[in-house]
């Protein structure tokens, strides 16, 4: 509807006639894309490098002031950075283990096409259209002190909390983790669950996407020489679609470490500072201690991550595609 | 799970097969995975349709049916939709054309103005998407390709650290003595520029799905390149900016942070803010909440149960390339 207007095509300009570069330079497609770029650059790109710049500054009550490395500097030598850097670590491997392996053997069950697949499949993905502010509301919900449905459950001493307050409340920590280097708060345990529950469906479209292109044939022709489920899947199928649950890995930890709506409507950071994440950290240097400056180098630090994420999930892909 | 049981013809085979009992447990288990993930949402559901007293109960019920005989008598239910009613808050008026008004502000701030949000940042998201996806997909011109490769790495910056720029640049923004501004142009324009890089992917892979030659064919037959595109490409692309709608209308209805640090008044403010300020309000009305969450999130939940084809094209086509 709203195209014609600005997109006339013209015709020699199409694919398929001869290469652009023996014709006049066609205007149209750099005017397509004109808006596209200008909205990126106000959006994107600009303040992606005005963040670089406040990292290296301070707001003095005369302006912004240059300090070099400083922001830097205080932030690697807080505490709370390191705590809440040991929080996001210990969130990322619980979520991302946790749903990877759930969603693997949810697409498993999947693949073995039922009648009702298609039931199940809109089930599922319930949680994945609900936003993390819900999910956290509604988990809270769960466990509110006292009131909550499963509030006792996971109050039970042997469980999560061994004083027999509520996970959003307690302290202390679960008896099962031992001596475990940096132990979870039962807060971040529940928060790791919330979590997976509402990204489990995107993992699992994804790995049963993948499951779908393997060849009935290959399982077959492994099961006339005598493998047996378990070994099919070891020796088959994990191999064989491997490349995506790379891309999931990464993508579900890309999104549990840029994702913070979760923590604001389930714990707040809290009980203390034991679910504070980096992601959370950020908001609360910036805009509960106004700290803009540290804030931007912290920043600096998650989007470094993020970088080396997505430039490793590239890499895996492009092999990917040049082996298939 | 019964009428799986019944499928069998006895006369065909005395012991049930092997393929049978495997779809019967695959099945088995399926349902008491969706059971479980349900249990969620089907507790907040349950929750606000609850009266205060059953919800401050200890230890908790699960449904509010029990008596002093009997734990669970289907005819003493106390359901109510004292809830629903607490978060709307109708108050009766005899000027409104529906004889009430409803002055909860969750309905008449917060909502309208999410969907004011979510509808203009998607169609502008549409129309910038479905040009540039065009003009991808069927031109080929200098630095395409690295155009092409630097709107996939700008879906690598993420929102969460671009925030505090963002942030300083609406404190300028709101200084610079603009004729007509308000903090909706800027939060709009913020979505727009954040869920843009994907849907230029996605719409361009839509595009590459249509065949030129229909294209070529429709010339060849006398069609003017503008009919070519308004009468073939129009309607054929029209499912795949649907999907690029939808999402990006479901992703800012979800979205939470940006809207609560980059708008400076309450009352302009998405539902999501909403939600999260109500949380602080009602720390024990949990029917509330869970009312609010049910009014909340049921719109996207039934626009993905509509359109729920449209939605998983998308997040493929977007998962492959993103």
């Amino acid at each position: 509807m709203e195209q014609p207007a600005t997109a006339p095509p013209q015709v020699g300009a199409l694919v398929g006639s001869e290469p652009y570069s023996r014709r006049r330079v066609d205007f149209l497609p750099f005017l397509l894309i004109l808006p596209t770029v200008i909205v990126l650059l106000a959006i994107q790109v600009y303040p992606a490098f005005y963040t670089v710049v406040l990292s290296f500054k301070e707001r003095k009550p005369a302006g912004w002031e240059f300090v070099g490395l400083r922001n830097f500097q205080k932030l690697l030598n807080s505490s709370a950075f390191w705590e809440s850097a040991g929080h996001t670590i210990i969130f990322l491997v619980g979520f991302v283990g946790l749903t990877l392996i759930l969603g693997f053997f949810i697409a498993l069950l999947l693949n073995r096409k039922t009648k009702l697949s298609g039931l199940y499949i809109t089930v599922l993905f319930i949680p994945w259209i609900l936003a993390d502010i819900i999910v956290g509301v509604v988990f809270r919900l769960l466990v509110l002190p006292d009131y909550g449905l499963f509030s006792a459950f996971l109050q039970s001493p042997s469980f999560l909390a061994p004083n027999g307050l509520s996970v959003l409340t307690t302290d202390a920590l679960p008896p099962w983790f031992g001596n475990f280097p940096f132990p979870p708060s039962p807060a971040l345990v529940y928060l790791i669950l919330a979590s997976s529950w509402r990204a489990l469906p995107f993992v699992t479209l994804l790995l049963l996407a993948a499951l779908q292109t393997i060849s009935t044939e290959v399982l077959e022709s492994s099961r006339i020489d005598g493998a047996n489920t378990l070994q099919t899947i070891t020796h088959i199928t994990i191999p064989l679609i491997l490349p995506t649950m790379v891309v999931a890995l990464f993508s579900l930890t890309l999104s549990g470490m840029n994702g913070v709506g979760m923590v604001f409507s389930l714990t707040r950071g809290g009980p203390g500072t034991s679910t504070e994440v980096l992601s959370y950290l950020l908001y609360s240097i910036g805009w509960v201690r106004l700290d803009f400056g540290r804030a931007a180098a912290l920043a600096m630090i998650i989007a470094a991550v993020n970088l080396l994420l997505i430039s490793s999930t590239l890499r895996v892909t492009r092999t990917q595609k040049a082996g298939a | 799970m019964t009428d799986l049981s019944q499928t069998p013809p006895l006369e065909q085979s005395y012991m049930p097969s092997r393929k049978l009992i495997d779809s019967l447990l695959t099945n088995a288990a399926l349902i008491i995975i969706c059971i479980v993930a349900m249990i969620p949402v089907a507790t907040t559901v349950l929750i606000s349709f609850k009266r205060e007293e059953d919800v401050t109960r200890k230890p908790p019920v699960i449904f509010p049916c029990d008596t002093a005989t009997s734990s669970f008598d289907i005819t003493a239910c106390r359901w109510s939709i004292e809830g629903y009613e607490r978060v709307i808050l109708p108050t009766r008026s005899a000027e409104s054309a529906f004889g009430i008004v409803l002055r909860g502000r969750m309905l008449n701030t917060y909502l309208p103005n999410t969907i004011i949000y979510a509808t203009s940042t998607a169609l502008f998201v549409v129309l910038l998407a479905s040009m540039a996806g065009y003009a991808f997909s069927r031109y080929r011109f200098p630095g395409r390709d690295a155009l092409m490769i630097a709107i996939l790495a700008i879906t690598g910056i993420p929102l969460l650290t671009n925030l505090l720029a963002l942030y300083q640049m609406g404190i300028t923004v709101r200084k610079l003595p603009l004729p007509v501004y308000s903090d909706r142009f800027f939060i709009v324009t913020v979505y727009i520029g954040f869920f843009l890089p994907l849907s230029v992917w996605i719409a361009k892979g839509f595009f590459d799905a249509i065949p030129l030659e229909l294209e070529e064919a429709a010339k060849i037959d006398g069609c003017s390149p503008i009919g070519a595109l308004t009468r073939i490409i129009m309607p054929l692309a029209i499912p795949g900016m649907m999907a690029v709608f939808l999402l990006t209308f479901v992703s800012v209805w979800n979205e939470f942070i940006a809207g609560y640090l980059l708008i400076s008044k309450n009352e302009l403010k998405p539902v999501m803010f909403g939600m999260y300020d109500f949380l602080g309000q009602n720390i024990i009305n949990a029917q509330l909440i869970a009312a609010a969450c049910v009014i909340i999130a049921l719109p996207m939940v039934l626009v993905f149960l509509v359109s729920r084809r449209s939605f998983f094209q998308a997040m493929v086509e977007g998962a492959i390339k993103g």
